[in-house]
């Protein structure tokens, strides 16, 4: 296969690319549901196919083909080489890349038990007897989810890279779906919506103990549908780790995507509010908030050795004491701010570009100590668990989260439960409140598997540290 | 497509390639059944923004999806490619889930073959369309948006692809089809318009047309000011009630959510679930959508009244959910059966009224005028609870005249009740990508909860 390779690289030049890279790309997929006790859902599949883009007169083309013979790659070159001349005709400014040592390397994963090489039987098991534990008076589904994702890459470049990665991305997690009177309760562990994600074997999902968990969530279930809903007002809000991680996603991980402050993203998902001139000035959020964009932090579901354009992984800083000082980027953007790309290129296969996309953003840790230490610093408030739904403007401003759980806390201790919890705000306000976050001890990674993008839609799977962290002065509690 | 190709790899040949290869599959499988569904396309994708072309994409793509039964146990493996090697491993991996899975005691069988009329919906000149005419097309948008001092950004998308489904208990059907999408979101300023269309032809699209539209509202929409949340009645336009009704169509028109109690509708077909005044429906055979002559497991496409007059009549079913629903057949609703939604309804339709959307602002007395949403998102499915915000061109309406540009709103709203506050609906109907195919409406006391600051 490397023959093919080097023989696309070679097309790629003799076509008179100025810049080409190719990616050959096999991608295996594992999803299993069980539902009540009995499997209801069991899929595999299997991809392969390679990528081809040029810079041809300054713009660029690509083309991907599923088809892995000569003919189809020399069809492919000449496709992208054909596709970037249209695109040089509407072209104000051609491309400029930022330089790049070539590299030749490989990357690997570690992980201890393939996640696709465990018994189907194993996997199947460990669901069941998680589903089967939380049977209760009101509990309509009792489901488990289980999902694997491997991916064999080959990058090379009219610039000398050479490059193989393995990644490994597995992912699990428990729901329990009350239904009674016409309401619906949901209580997910780890996460919700499938559960949590990393890159990692099949041990990551053994470690969480989904059968030890599942009558907890299934009674967390149950005490949600008798619940009263979550009162309105302005309050202060503990977001746990599940709830922030997505919170850091949307707030803060899309508006520091560099296309899209460059307009890139404006006709589809949007632009951002923290546009070019608040680099290095912008008040972000309070003091106690650091971010970086890290893809090389052991776990994360973005993880991994190198991005598409073959930039090896790298960590950013993002936020430092509340300031702006940095942004996700390419090649093609990051001379935009008069930097390196700071290597977050990836596609969601061999028949997409890449693009921008998260890696880990991670909320650093404060020193606010354990969850339980910032509930018992808390004299009223509201601890907000696990999301239930999101949904932000196209700058990144206007939020409005709903959560799984919510629970009073009145002078350090935790009351009453809640049910359809929300809150809501803008982005700047809303981190400028932020008056502690918990410290290394509370600190873990949370994977989003399903972040969409691009058009063609692209779903990256990206990572989030955090620990919990307290918010004054929330309104929460919206209501249709 | 290259013409001189066409006799070779045309429509035609090509649905007779992947009929062949169904069967062969189907033929060789071990299992006791076996249904195999296969596509093979081409997409091609030139984006651009700031005048520019910046993306500019292309992708031959082929996928299979093989469903292996054995003893009631039920397996699915899918491959992207239709190489024998990967069809022979997707197959092999089918056999081996089912026969490590339990059996489901409520399986039907695979459906029979039920007759499956054709549908025009493939333009050659569509699969033939080349970068260059995706640029020009771009080209067209901008020097429009230009035209009146904007600025242009978004996609022209050409698509050809063919799909065939072929099962042990006779289903083999195959269909083609070409899609044509382009939409302009035009800035002037801090005023934003957009524009949107799909169509079978390419030549259906009018580039000058979509860039004139958005223009118009992002002039318009200049100077937006910031307007206080609450409850206002509102002119939606068909990109908006296009998103209401898909999310609705998410959260409530699937039989297999109804069965397991967490649709709305559950426990309420054949009861009033909103206002009479609304109808909605699903029909992929209907020519004023996209056509799809079958469903992926190869039945029958045909008219699903969801919503007459308020009254939840039906929902989407594959032949599994008929089947425990007690129907012989399904709605022809089916999603490919590596999907775990099972079914959902795709070419939604929304009965219209008498108006046009100018006389639906003429006749509000004060209201907001709505391009778009974004980002909406379900807060209660039971109580089909959805929230987002506005986009692209939000206008405050007094004594029927938009009088300012507004800045963005979040709405949270029950959309099923506020659909029964349609109190006026466009008689012409629109296709929005999705597809849907939807009036203008105007909708009284929308609740929004909250603001932006642009």
């Amino acid at each position: 296969m490397d023959d093919l390779l080097e023989r696309t690289v070679g097309l790629m030049e003799q076509a008179g690319a100025s810049y080409g890279d190719v990616r050959l790309r096999r991608d295996r997929t594992e999803r299993l549901s069980v539902q009540n006790g009995r499997p209801e859902h069991v899929a595999r599949s299997a991809s392969a196919g390679i990528g081809v883009r040029v810079l041809v007169d300054g713009a660029w083309g690509f083309f991907g083909t599923h088809r892995l013979q000569d003919a189809a790659v020399e069809e492919a070159v000449r496709q992208a080489v054909d596709i970037a001349q249209a695109s040089a005709a509407a072209q104000t400014e051609p491309v400029r890349l930022a330089p790049l040592e070539p590299a030749t390397d490989t990357y690997e994963t570690p992980h201890t038990r393939d996640p696709l090489a465990v018994a189907l039987e194993e996997k199947l098991d460990l669901l069941v007897r998680a589903t089967e534990a939380m049977a209760g008076p009101n509990v309509r589904l009792a489901q488990a989810f289980f999902s694997a994702f491997d991916t064999r890459q080959q990058f090379a470049s009219t610039e000398g890279s050479r490059i193989a990665q393995h990644i490994v991305q597995t992912g699990g997690g428990i729901a329990a779906t009350c239904i009674a009177d016409g309401r619906l309760q949901v209580r997910s562990y780890p996460n919700s919506f499938r559960g949590n994600f990393a890159t990692g074997g099949y041990e990551y999902v053994e470690a969480m103990d989904l059968a030890g968990e599942a009558p907890r969530v299934a009674e967390e279930a149950q005490a949600l549908l008798a619940a009263p809903p979550c009162p309105a007002g302005r309050r202060t809000v503990i977001l746990d780790g599940g709830q922030l991680a997505l919170q850091v996603h949307e707030s803060c991980g899309h508006p520091i995507e560099l296309d899209r402050v460059l307009g890139m993203e404006i006709a589809f998902a949007g632009d951002s509010f923290l546009t070019l001139d608040k680099l290095d000035t912008f008040r972000y959020g309070s003091e106690r908030v650091n971010i970086a964009a890290d893809a090389t932090c052991p776990g994360g579901l973005g993880t991994f050795g190198y991005d598409d354009e073959g930039v090896p992984a790298q960590k950013t800083p993002i936020v430092e004491a509340g300031r702006l000082v940095g942004y996700l980027s390419s090649r093609e953007t990051a001379p935009a701010i008069g930097r390196p790309s700071s290597g977050t290129m990836r596609a969601s296969g061999w028949n997409r570009i890449p693009l921008i996309r998260m890696t880990n953003v991670n909320l650093l840790p404060g020193d606010a100590g354990s969850l339980d230490d910032l509930v018992a610093d808390t004299d009223d408030g509201l601890l907000m668990m696990t999301n239930r739904s999101w949904s932000i403007d196209n700058k990144r401003l206007n939020f409005q989260f709903g959560t799984e759980m919510c629970r009073e806390i009145r002078s350090g201790r935790l009351g009453q439960v809640y049910r359809d919890a929300t809150y809501t705000g803008l982005t700047p306000e809303f981190w400028a409140s932020c008056d502690a976050v918990c410290g290394p001890e509370a600190w873990s990674l949370w994977g989003t598997p399903n972040c969409g993008k691009g058009q063609p839609g692209q779903t990256a799977r990206v990572g989030h540290g955090v620990a919990p962290a307290r918010f004054r002065n929330v309104q929460v509690g919206v209501k249709a | 497509m290259i013409p001189s190709a066409k006799a070779k790899h045309g429509p035609a040949a090509r649905e007779r390639r992947l009929l062949a290869l169904g069967r062969k599959m189907v033929r060789d499988s071990d299992a006791e059944e076996t249904e195999v569904l296969l596509a093979d396309g081409r997409e091609f994708l030139t984006r651009f923004a700031a005048g520019a072309i910046h993306q500019n994409v292309g992708a031959e793509e082929a996928a299979a999806v093989v469903r292996a039964v054995v003893d009631r146990r039920v397996g699915v493996a899918t491959a992207d490619s239709l190489e024998a090697d990967a069809l022979d491993s997707a197959r092999a991996s089918a056999l081996a889930i089912a026969e490590a899975a339990d059996p489901d005691p409520h399986w039907p069988g695979l459906p029979k073959a039920r007759p499956v009329k054709p549908v025009k919906a493939y333009d050659a000149a569509t699969a033939a369309a080349d970068a260059k005419a995706r640029a020009d097309f771009a080209a067209g948008i901008i020097a429009a948006a230009r035209e009146r001092d904007g600025e242009a950004a978004g996609i022209v998308q050409t698509e050809e692809g063919t799909l065939a489904v072929v099962n042990s208990r006779g289903v083999a059907v195959a269909y083609s089809h070409t899609r044509a999408e382009a939409n302009a979101l035009v800035t002037c300023g801090d005023g934003s318009g957009w524009a949107e269309a799909v169509a079978v032809r390419l030549s259906d699209l009018d580039a000058d047309r979509l860039g004139r539209r958005a223009a118009l509202t992002a002039e318009k929409s200049r100077n937006p000011r910031p307007l206080a949340p609450g409850t206002y009645d509102v002119v939606l336009e068909p990109s908006a009630v296009g998103e209401w009704l898909q999310d609705l169509a998410f959260v409530a028109f699937s039989g297999k959510d109804v069965a397991e109690g967490r649709s709305p509708l559950a426990g309420r077909l054949g009861q009033v679930v909103t206002g009479e005044q609304v109808t909605v429906w699903d029909n992929a055979r209907d020519r004023r959508t996209l056509l799809q002559p079958f469903d992926y497991e190869g039945q029958p496409a045909r008219r699903l009244s969801l919503i007459k007059g308020g009254v939840a009549e039906a929902v989407a079913t594959n032949h599994y959910r008929a089947r425990r629903m007690g129907r012989r057949v399904s709605t022809g609703h089916a999603l490919p059966a590596s999907s775990p939604q099972e079914c959902m309804p795709m070419h939604l339709f929304m009965k219209g009224g008498r108006s046009s959307a100018k006389q639906l602002v003429g006749e509000m007395k004060r209201g907001l005028l709505v391009t778009r949403f974004h980002y909406t998102n379900v807060l209660d499915p039971m109580e089909t609870v959805l929230t987002g915000m506005t986009r692209d061109g939000t206008f405050l309406v007094e004594d029927g005249r938009i009088v300012h540009a507004v800045r963005n709103l979040r709405y949270t709203e029950n959309v099923l009740a506020a659909l029964g506050r349609i109190d006026g609906a466009s008689k012409r109907l629109t296709r929005v990508p999705g597809p849907c195919v939807v009036p203008t409406v105007r909708v009284r006391d929308v609740r929004f909860s909250g603001a932006t600051e642009f």
